[in-house]
């Protein structure tokens, strides 16, 4: 007689096994995401708002988002599945609507991030190469991300890490040049504590909330890490440590590079720069060619936005397969390509998606709208991103007494109060003073709308997990 | 002789396991493992399109692979050999080679590539992978041509 075996063999160590994410590597994916996001983009408009002391806006938005991060970790440790905020929305609140509110955002965040990564990349380009175009370098980038991401290289979690080593060495270079600034006895400490009040903000606490405020796109790309949830091995004790961990280690740098920034550069020169790091490697305080260090930088910076850049191309397609098999958007996104095993639909789309923002973008810019296009869209980004932390916060508050019958990470209540209202208040200040983000948000949401009603009117039910036409094996 | 079906939860791997049983020996076959192997970095980490599964609102890869698993796994009920069903988690060529040394496998059983223009341009496929690293024989089951259907 047949035996089909459903319990694994003892010889087996299964949980060593069945899961390949270990809580290193779920450190260092946390870390990488995070780090590559924002700072080598945007430390010049956070310099611009706050002045010297704008080290502090770095410091504040990442205890925001670490404490956003242990809800997650809570959340995730609970359910441990790939869907994210979503999942955790919908256990919480049980509302179909607000769980695709809530997933239309997210995806609508991931592909903002995209293009303002994108545009980064393309200023980051621009002085290694000036010869083409900043859209045609941010568009064929966002094309070879996508064709990358389809042929599936980017699943090796070593080059995952390897990346991400990269991204540190980085901004370990701006840390030595601080060092050696310091020591050769030329810094100003003084600059550290000057917030800028004769700006567009008046007091310093408005002053300071801009920069948190501009700054807090670095902070995200966290809750990308739900990802892997369901292939780390042990989350119970991998995600605590390892998101809250990579979080505040990531916290760590941006505190200690944005005052080596702030010693080595003038101000003023850092807010006017569309690559303000790379200022730091121009002022020729180590004893190597400028050349050299400004070629070498600029190239660990495009590796960097390329490691976060990777990860939100990956995550869009990923949540446009879920809703199609959950029949809120066309089925096309569940088709999956027979041999590469790639959601390939959903692939193109985000990359259309991505790049009609950036060709948007540019369009609006050299009408004279008088955007700052990687601004517009990190801006766009983290609207949408506070509004689904703060609801994961809720989420996670509410679900408190369900599901604990596994051993889950408890986050501490009172920090998440805490979190919930500085989401709550940068989420405030972000839209009360770049109003016309919204207008973006409202553009990208409509995309997920124009797919939902697609799938109403045209669609037939079930297509998403529809039977597989087996009479063509 | 411990026989290794491996399937991505493609149909054409479903067709790989049914060829097996349409020619090999079940009395020479004293076990059958089904693996598949999750991704857990790939935008989509495993996709069935083996079976009618329902889509769990959870959206877990897991169970994808699962019932991947266990379509596959049925096709060789009542046929003689113990079937097992594994799932693991990595990269799809290395934990199909690994779990051939770890089981001592004898045959490596794979579907490979599509027809026409992916099948050409895209190259390093799993199954090529498979074939050059795996430590026993490998079966690799293609697609028929088109036209002859």
């Amino acid at each position: 007689m047949p035996d089909t075996a459903t319990v694994p063999r003892p010889d087996e160590q299964d949980s060593e096994l069945k899961r390949s994410i270990t809580g290193r590597l779920l450190f260092f994916y946390t870390l990488g995401d995070v780090l590559g996001s924002g700072i080598y983009v945007l430390i010049g408009l956070v310099a611009a708002a706050v002045g010297g002391a704008f080290w502090i806006a770095f410091a504040l938005g990442v205890t925001v988002a670490a404490i956003t991060g242990a809800a997650y970790a809570e959340l995730v440790t609970k359910y441990p599945q790939a869907a994210g905020a979503s999942l955790y929305v919908n256990k919480a609140f049980g509302n179909r609507p607000l769980t695709f509110l809530v997933t239309v955002s997210f995806l609508a965040a991931s592909m903002a991030a995209s293009g303002s990564l994108a545009v980064g990349f393309a200023s980051y380009f621009d002085t290694l190469w000036s010869g083409p175009p900043a859209l045609l370098v941010s568009l064929v980038f966002v094309a070879l991300l996508v064709v990358v991401n389809f042929i599936g290289i980017t699943e090796s979690v070593w080059m995952n890490m390897l990346m991400t080593f990269v991204e540190v060495a980085g901004l370990a270079i701006v840390l030595i040049i601080g060092i050696v600034h310091i020591s050769n006895g030329d810094a100003d400490f003084g600059v550290l504590t000057q917030i800028d009040t004769s700006g567009d903000y008046g007091s310093p606490a408005l002053a300071v909330l801009a920069g948190i405020s501009f700054s807090f796109f670095a902070m995200t790309g966290f809750e990308n890490t739900a990802n892997v949830a369901e292939e780390t091995i042990d989350p119970y004790k991998a995600f605590p440590r390892s998101l809250v961990g990579g979080m505040v280690v990531a916290g760590l740098v941006y505190v200690l590079v944005s005052m080596a920034a702030a010693l080595t550069v003038p101000v003023e020169t850092l807010a006017s720069s569309d690559a303000a790091l790379l200022e730091v490697v121009k002022q020729g305080i180590l004893p190597f060619s400028t050349d050299f260090m400004t070629t070498l930088f600029s190239i660990i910076a495009l590796i960097a936005i390329t490691n976060t850049t990777l990860v939100t191309i990956v995550t869009q397609p990923r949540v446009l397969y879920g809703m199609a098999r959950e029949d809120v958007v066309p089925g096309i996104f569940a088709k999956i390509h027979p041999v590469r095993r790639s959601p390939w639909v959903g692939l193109i789309f985000s990359g259309i998606v991505v790049g009609s923002l950036l060709v948007i973008g540019t369009l609006v810019t050299e009408a004279g709208g008088g955007i700052d296009l990687v601004g517009r869209l990190a801006t766009v980004t983290v609207v949408l991103l506070l509004a689904i932390y703060a609801i994961v916060i809720v989420a996670c508050l509410k679900l408190r007494g369900q599901d604990e019958d596994q051993p889950f990470f408890r986050a501490n209540t009172p920090l998440l109060f805490v979190g919930l209202v500085g989401n709550l208040a940068i989420l405030y200040f972000t839209i009360y003073d770049d109003p016309h983000s919204l207008i973006w948000c409202a553009g990208l949401l409509g995309v997920g709308l124009v797919l939902f009603l697609a799938e109403y009117f045209f669609g037939s039910r079930g297509t998403g997990s529809q039977t597989p036409d087996l009479k063509e094996v | 002789m411990h026989v290794i079906v491996a399937t991505d939860g493609s149909k054409q791997s479903l067709a790989a396991a049914k060829h097996l049983k349409s020619f090999a020996d079940p009395t020479k076959i004293t076990e059958i493992s089904v693996v598949a192997v999750i991704r857990p970095l790939a935008s989509v980490a495993f996709a069935d399109d083996t079976s009618d599964s329902k889509w769990p609102s959870s959206g877990s890869f897991r169970d994808a692979a699962d019932s991947a698993v266990a379509t596959i796994a049925a096709v060789f009920d009542g046929w003689g050999p113990k079937v097992n069903k594994r799932v693991r988690s990595g990269s799809a060529a290395n934990e199909i080679i690994k779990a051939a040394q770890q089981y001592d496998a004898g045959l490596v059983v794979v579907a490979a590539g599509g027809r026409g223009l992916s099948d050409s341009v895209l190259v390093g496929s799993t199954a090529q992978r498979v074939q050059h690293y795996a430590p026993c024989p490998v079966l690799v089951v293609r697609p028929a041509p088109r036209k002859k259907r």
